[in-house]
């Protein structure tokens, strides 16, 4: 019988407000910095409205050193229009090959690809759809103008950008640019999009359709997703994010993306690679109560966590270090809280919990995988960031935060998230000899 | 029946909060009234879905702001079942 590869990680490519690459990112967590800006959307001159966020900024992929002709055969494609989220998956699949030292230059390089997003594209498509049809609508030519004249006007107008809102186009354009030849696949899971791309990634490597995979997603917060969370009432409307706290208040997005490379021990060690940590398992379950509301009081969120001990062969005894979503809304926070204290017990001293999204705001569909990073960055420095934000615990979540850093000897550590939708996830790393 | 259906509602929502149902009226306000936050006003949701197998809107639930109001979502609800 075939032997079932192990599957490490062996590059890290961080990208968000506080940092590009893993050292900055890295040496910015310790210091405790954010970069939080007020952004202002406006229609022509007319403010939509203002929404904090952690912003990237001086962000420019020509200074990735990816070949420019790859580059310039997506801006073709795309007729000069910048797909800022295309662009980061782009780049932080650069910083994790670049950190992993693989060559994904040569065509036979053996990479997979597994890229995970929410809505990429969305927003181009939606404002040249809305200002289009504004133009042909309430503009002069209405009266000159069938409506079969207007639909087709309509369908050449905006055809370019709602292909690309297709996922697939995507998935080609990343490919090309990396030589990617081998399984590739585009995932949605909302918020917890980065473990079950992590997940995917894993069994592509066990299955030998790939000896190495690259994983990464993005998310560019435009003033689409503003509204909805908006709507929804809960955007943090003071820009500050406080997980599990009696004074959460909200969400505050977070720009920017990530990407790790998986891959089979056996071809890492051969290569001589730095090992993160291997992915020992995930755990999944799909509660499909509502699609923006927890079922509080159900136990999807604790069978997703169980599932992942039973998968890795994990007790929660081993696990050192746990990263909740923590995305300071009262209720999400709750029903993650609770899922939590079931699973390890209340007001425990380990295993140490602490969250990120204080330091580099909520990357929706790269959310996971970005703190995935930071924590595998927490495991290789012994080091556990405290949580930022987080001196008023709400006394209902029974939790007890890191509050200031802490350096520890860790070997396991579990990433969890209870996306939209009821997409619980988890997944455990574990520190290889 | 409808009376019957305000009066369950309303002592399901009691029983969450953990007040007599007789402390509730129609107009009773969920925030003001009540202390009910986001938190509870979830529990309330799963707990009349569970009762009257009925499915209440994601986007419907913040809206809801007093008793009488959980009590007409409830018989809407029970309207739109098919028979």
């Amino acid at each position: 019988m075939a032997v079932v590869p192990r599957v490490v990680i062996t590059g890290v490519g961080p990208l968000s407000s506080i940092g590009i690459g893993k050292e900055k990112f890295w040496k910015n967590i310790l210091d405790k910095k954010t970069n939080i800006k007020l952004e202002e959307f406006s229609i022509d001159d007319e403010i939509w409205d203002k929404y904090y966020l952690h912003k990237l900024e001086d962000f420019d992929i020509n200074s990735f050193g990816i070949e420019k002709d790859k580059l310039d055969d997506i801006a073709e494609w795309k007729e000069g229009e910048k797909i800022r989220d295309l662009e980061y998956l782009i780049a932080s699949i650069k910083l994790a090959l670049d950190d992993s030292k693989i060559d994904y230059r040569k065509e036979d390089n053996k990479i997979g690809l597994v890229l995970a997003h929410e809505n990429l594209g969305l927003m181009p498509f939606g404002l040249k759809v809305s200002n289009i049809s504004y133009e042909l609508l309430i503009g002069k030519k209405q009266s000159e103008m069938s409506k079969k004249v207007f639909f087709e006007k309509l369908y050449k107008s905006f055809i370019k950008s709602g292909y690309d809102v297709q996922s697939f186009a995507n998935l080609f354009h990343v490919a090309r640019v990396f030589n990617v030849h081998e399984y590739s696949l585009f995932i949605n899971n909302a918020c917890a999009s980065g473990l079950y791309a992590i997940e995917v990634a894993s069994e592509i490597i066990k299955n030998r359709q790939a000896e190495k995979v690259v994983v990464a997603a993005s998310d560019f917060p435009d003033i689409y997703k503003y509204v909805w969370f908006r709507d929804l009432g809960i955007y943090s409307k003071d820009g500050i994010l406080r997980p599990f706290s009696s004074d959460a208040n909200g969400f505050v997005f977070g720009d920017g993306g990530a990407a790790i490379v998986m891959e089979n021990i056996e071809s890492a060690r051969k290569r001589g690679a730095e090992i993160y940590a291997e992915y020992l398992g995930g755990g999944f379950d799909l509660e499909g109560w509502k699609i923006t509301v927890p079922q509080i009081g159900g136990k999807s969120y604790q069978g997703a966590i169980k599932k992942a001990f039973d998968h890795s062969g994990t007790g929660k005894e081993e696990i050192d270090l746990l990263c909740p979503h923590g995305v300071g809304s009262k209720p999400i926070d709750y029903y993650e809280a609770n899922a939590i204290t079931d699973t390890f017990g209340k007001n425990l001293k380990r295993p140490f919990i602490t969250t990120f999204k204080p330091y580099v705001g909520h990357n929706l569909g790269s959310s996971a995988l970005l703190e995935t990073v930071i924590l595998l960055l927490a495991l290789r420095n012994n080091t556990v960031p405290p949580t930022l934000n987080s001196n008023n615990t709400d006394p209902r979540n029974n939790i007890s935060l890191v509050q200031e850093k802490i350096e520890t000897k860790l070997k396991t550590v579990m990433k969890i998230t209870g996306a939209f939708a009821g997409f619980n996830s988890a997944a455990i790393f574990r520190k290889t000899n | 029946m409808a009376e019957d259906i305000s009066q369950e509602v309303t002592e399901l929502i009691a029983n969450v909060i953990g007040k007599n149902a007789s402390e509730l009226k129609p107009d009773t306000n969920f925030w003001n009234d009540l202390g009910i936050d986001s938190i509870k006003a979830i529990e309330i949701t799963v707990a009349i879905e569970r009762r009257f197998k009925v499915r209440i809107r994601d986007e419907q639930i913040p809206k809801i702001s007093t008793v009488g109001e959980a009590a007409e979502v409830v018989k809407q609800a029970l309207e739109k079942k098919p028979k």
